[in-house]
């Protein structure tokens, strides 16, 4: 089987986040980067299909220069091959236009499953694996817990809410989106980082960004709106403006 | 009838020797006369087949080790501690003795009676070759002999005392296997003594002459190639092992080249590994300090290097064939080796310290677990989640960064900035921990009382300890060279830290990527400046117990005892200083699931707490961590549990505690 996994570079969880000057975006200086989470697992699941099945994982990811750290991770983890779609304006892209530039490289290499985290550590939107499978016009599933492949197609569990889970037969090829803790992840090895230098990475140029159909309007970190007011007088007055307050402003009495 | 034989010699020497000396007895020594062409020429045939039967056996294990991979890391230097060695463990015996005193004296006994006797048996067979060089009667000879006859006395009954032990006493770290081999070897040491010594009781001339002379050579020619085919090699090697072992306490060499995982497949073990599992001479001194042997688990530093030794007599030095018994359960020596084994280990150095034969089991063990780890083999839900958590956080505990940074608000520590003289390096414990940061705090109280600045770091990951000793030398590296940018971009001099695990990694083991900043353990900054740090009265009984990093790994034993007596009256516990036992967290073993069998922790908090101590002393955030349940579990009324750092600083006054705080001393 042939796995391609779309996996993005993130800030690191415990990074010190600064908006922009711009307020557009957060400041990237300073920052270190890793694997978007979700696509962790989602990587994971192709290593262990491939264990299992046999056949060829291909890591694509999209990004300036400093993402090939985090392709060469995937690949000393295992995965075979990586894709580099060069593109130093993601900003300025939106789920849309991100998802196209992926499928493009993704097409002609004809998969017969994509996986991809089910949303990222920093926009958090969950649609990047769904358009994208739209786009190569392939049935999809998300939030998948677990992939077993039968002969033909998959076996697949979605986590729905509640603790309710659904199983769903499906045939290849497919584009699932993955939960985080659905496997355990591998560590890195010194033998896989010796093996990843042999392995191939390519470089494509991402397509010119069209206008986006969204566009990022303000980034800021989430305000404080505790407000305190202090009330004076004595106990009595203060009793009775409190129970005015708990009458009328927060209608609880 | 080897026991028959050794009671009836047994009783005739001391008889003859010691109260009749009178009748044939006389201060020189018989030799026979003379010898016929025939019994040369049986002698000399005698001497070939012995030595070919040696070199039959020996040639084998000479080309294993000679053809195992070279030691990149190798060097000679340095030779004047090479040479102290030598002359301090083999020589003086003083390994040997200082460890086990009575059967050490006993060896040493044997063994210099084996030097003395160098002279005696090369002329005793240049005699049957009619080339004698050394005359009973020539003043020499007559000194030399009576010399010898001393030894003599001694060899016999240190080697009797040794048989007694080894098939009467039986310490259970001689393990269950009883070796009929050493009853031989041990026998024959006794006939060659005996027959020694037989020559002064006989007259000269007379036939018995000639008897006790063909009894001792043929005693020697078979006791030559029975050598290399037991333990008794260590007669021929461990000299030159102790000689050539690596320098240091517990080092574990780099990898070389490209396809250096560790000690995954025969190939990979160096020479000086095979040097050293040869000299084994199974007497067992690991297995009686080891923690993990102790305590029910399998590991028994002992069958590693036999292991690795039946591994090379089975497969030899070039085999692809993997080292670890789970990969090769259809070999003979499948039980030895195995990684369960290996990941036992606490590295707490006991077993190296103890060897007396130069094995450095340590590197072994963590060189199997290098193979297992750089290659992923080891699978391990609890090394996994800790390797991912080095990898992304940065920290053992896998704890937010940000934790750290809100500890270092909260206890107002200044950042390093180079105007300070030291970088306080909190390590995970002392940064995450809550028990290692009130050791941390305290310190620092300690630090602002003598008014030594210091800072640290804005930011700080692990060194890289757990993963080092696990064999993850990825995580390794990438953690010491993030920390040696982190000291050369914030211009650090000097580092002070509460853990000896970071002293020693830092110190040692980032050597590999780059020089650290000199760096010390708080026990040896504060013992330095104790005359200044207040004497407390209480009388208070406190147990310190070493730490391994610190004692063994860093030779490190009076100071925090000094700062133990500073606070209080110092108990030793039974295993102290060198023969101290392992908390159980070493090794990175502290991060990984529960144990088999008993936990290390309860075995060394159940003697802590024996001595009747009302506190106890510890000098490493690991041992402290480790001992805070296991303390609780084993005793009732369990000792305070405290570190150096916490008994100096409850004596500080309290003026000096509110003007840390840099507000609110009008409160005081």
């Amino acid at each position: 089987m042939k796995i391609l996994v779309a996996i993005k570079q993130v800030p690191e969880r415990d990074a010190q986040v600064h908006v922009a000057a711009d307020g557009k975006w957060i400041d990237e200086s300073d920052l270190n980067y890793t694997i978007n989470e979700p696509d962790a697992y989602a990587l994971e699941e192709a290593l262990q299909l491939k264990e299992k099945t046999g056949g060829e994982v291909v890591v694509v990811c999209a990004g300036p220069e400093r993402v090939t750290s985090t392709l060469r991770e995937a690949l000393a983890k295992g995965a075979d091959r990586a894709i580099h779609i060069e593109a130093d304006d993601l900003g300025s892209r939106d789920t849309l236009g991100v998802a196209q530039i992926l499928a493009d490289a993704m097409k002609s290499e004809s998969p017969d499953l994509i996986l991809t985290g089910l949303q990222s550590d920093d926009l958090g939107l969950g649609q990047t694996g769904v358009v994208m499978a739209e786009l190569l016009g392939i049935p999809h599933a998300t939030i998948i817990m677990h992939v077993e492949a039968t002969g033909s197609g998959l076996k697949v569990k979605r986590e729905l809410e509640d603790g309710w889970f659904q199983h769903v037969e499906m045939p290849l090829p497919a584009l699932l989106t993955i939960q985080s803790g659905g496997n355990k992840l591998r560590y890195a090895t010194l033998m896989g980082i010796k093996k990843a230098k042999t392995k191939e990475t390519k470089t494509v140029q991402a397509a010119a960004a069209t206008a986006p159909a969204i566009a990022l309007d303000r980034v800021y970190l989430p305000e404080k709106q505790k407000k305190t007011e202090m009330l004076t007088g004595t106990p009595d007055q203060v009793a009775a403006k409190i129970v005015e307050k708990l009458k009328f402003e927060v209608r609880v009495i | 009838m080897v026991d028959v034989t050794l009671a009836a010699v047994t009783c005739a020497h001391p008889s003859g020797t010691m109260l009749f000396p009178a009748m044939w007895v006389s201060a020189t020594l018989a030799e026979p006369a003379h010898f016929s062409w025939l019994e040369t020429g049986l002698l000399a045939a005698g001497i070939v087949i012995s030595l070919a039967l040696f070199f039959w056996r020996f040639g084998p294990i000479l080309r294993n080790i000679l053809h195992s991979k070279q030691d990149a890391d190798f060097s000679l230097h340095p030779v004047g501690r090479r040479v102290w060695d030598f002359f301090w463990e083999v020589l003086c015996q003083g390994k040997v003795i200082r460890q086990r005193p009575l059967p050490g004296l006993a060896h040493a006994f044997v063994f210099w009676g084996f030097l003395a006797f160098a002279l005696v048996s090369s002329n005793h067979i240049a005699n049957g070759l009619q080339i004698g060089f050394l005359s009973p009667e020539s003043s020499l000879g007559k000194f030399y002999f009576l010399f010898a006859a001393a030894w003599a006395l001694l060899v016999a009954v240190g080697i009797t005392g040794l048989f007694i032990r080894r098939f009467f006493v039986r310490p259970i770290w001689f393990g269950k296997k009883v070796s009929i081999e050493s009853g031989w070897i041990a026998f024959l040491i006794f006939l060659l003594m005996v027959s020694y010594l037989g020559a002064f009781f006989v007259s000269p001339g007379g036939a018995a002459v000639k008897a006790l002379w063909w009894t001792h050579t043929l005693t020697l020619l078979v006791f030559l190639p029975l050598i290399p085919h037991t333990k008794h090699l260590h007669l021929v090697i461990s000299p030159v092992t102790v000689f050539l072992k690596r320098d240091g306490f517990s080092n574990i060499p780099p990898l070389s080249g490209d396809e250096d995982f560790g000690l995954v497949a025969g190939k990979d073990v160096t020479q000086l590994i095979s040097l050293q599992v040869y000299s084994c001479v199974e007497c067992g001194r690991c297995t009686e300090h080891c923690p993990a042997a102790n305590s029910g688990k399998v590991l028994n530093p002992k069958e590693i290097a036999l292991g690795v030794r039946s591994y090379l007599n089975e497969l030899g030095p070039v085999s692809d064939v993997a080292l670890l018994a789970e990969a090769r359960p259809e070999t003979a020596f499948a039980n030895l080796l195995s990684m369960e084994a290996a990941f036992e280990c606490t590295t707490c150095g006991a077993c190296e310290y103890q060897c007396p034969v130069g094995i450095q089991h340590v590197p072994v063990i963590v060189g199997l677990r290098r193979g297992a780890t750089n290659t992923g083999v080891w699978e391990d839900t609890y090394g996994t989640k800790l390797f991912l958590a080095l990898e992304k956080n940065g920290n053992a505990l896998g704890l937010s960064a940000m934790e750290r940074d809100k500890f270092i608000q909260k206890e107002a520590f200044p950042i390093f900035d180079g105007t300070q003289e030291y970088c306080l390096w909190l390590g995970c414990m002392g940064g995450y921990d809550p028990k290692g940061r009130e050791i941390i705090a305290d310190f620092a109280r300690v630090m602002k009382y003598l008014g030594t600045t210091f800072g640290v770091l804005k930011k700080e990951k692990c060194t890289g300890d757990p993963a080092r000793r696990l064999g993850n030398d990825l995580v390794f590296q990438t953690l010491a060279e993030a920390g040696l940018k982190a000291f050369e971009t914030a211009k650090v001099q000097k580092i002070v830290a509460i853990c000896p695990h970071c002293v020693r990694t830092i110190a040692n083991d980032w050597r590999e990527y780059g020089i650290a900043p000199e760096i010390e353990h708080h026990s040896e900054f504060m013992a330095r400046h104790k005359d200044r740090l207040p004497k407390q009265a209480s009388g208070e009984s406190i147990v310190y117990h070493d730490p391994c990093y610190l004692g063994r790994y860093r030779d490190v034993y009076e100071a925090p005892r000094e700062m133990v007596r500073q606070a209080g009256t110092l108990v030793e516990a039974p295993r102290s200083h060198e023969r101290s036992f392992c908390c159980g967290a070493g090794g990175g073993l502290a991060f990984l699931g529960e144990e088999q069998g008993e936990r290390v922790s309860h075995i060394r908090a159940a003697e802590l707490a024996g001595t009747g101590a009302q506190v106890v002393g510890t000098a490493c955030p690991f041992c402290n961590t480790m001992f805070r349940d296991a303390l609780a579990e084993v005793s009732t009324a369990p000792p305070q549990l405290l570190d150096i750092a916490q008994l100096t600083a409850r004596a500080l006054p309290k003026m000096q505690e509110t003007g840390i705080m840099d507000q609110g001393t009008g409160e005081q």
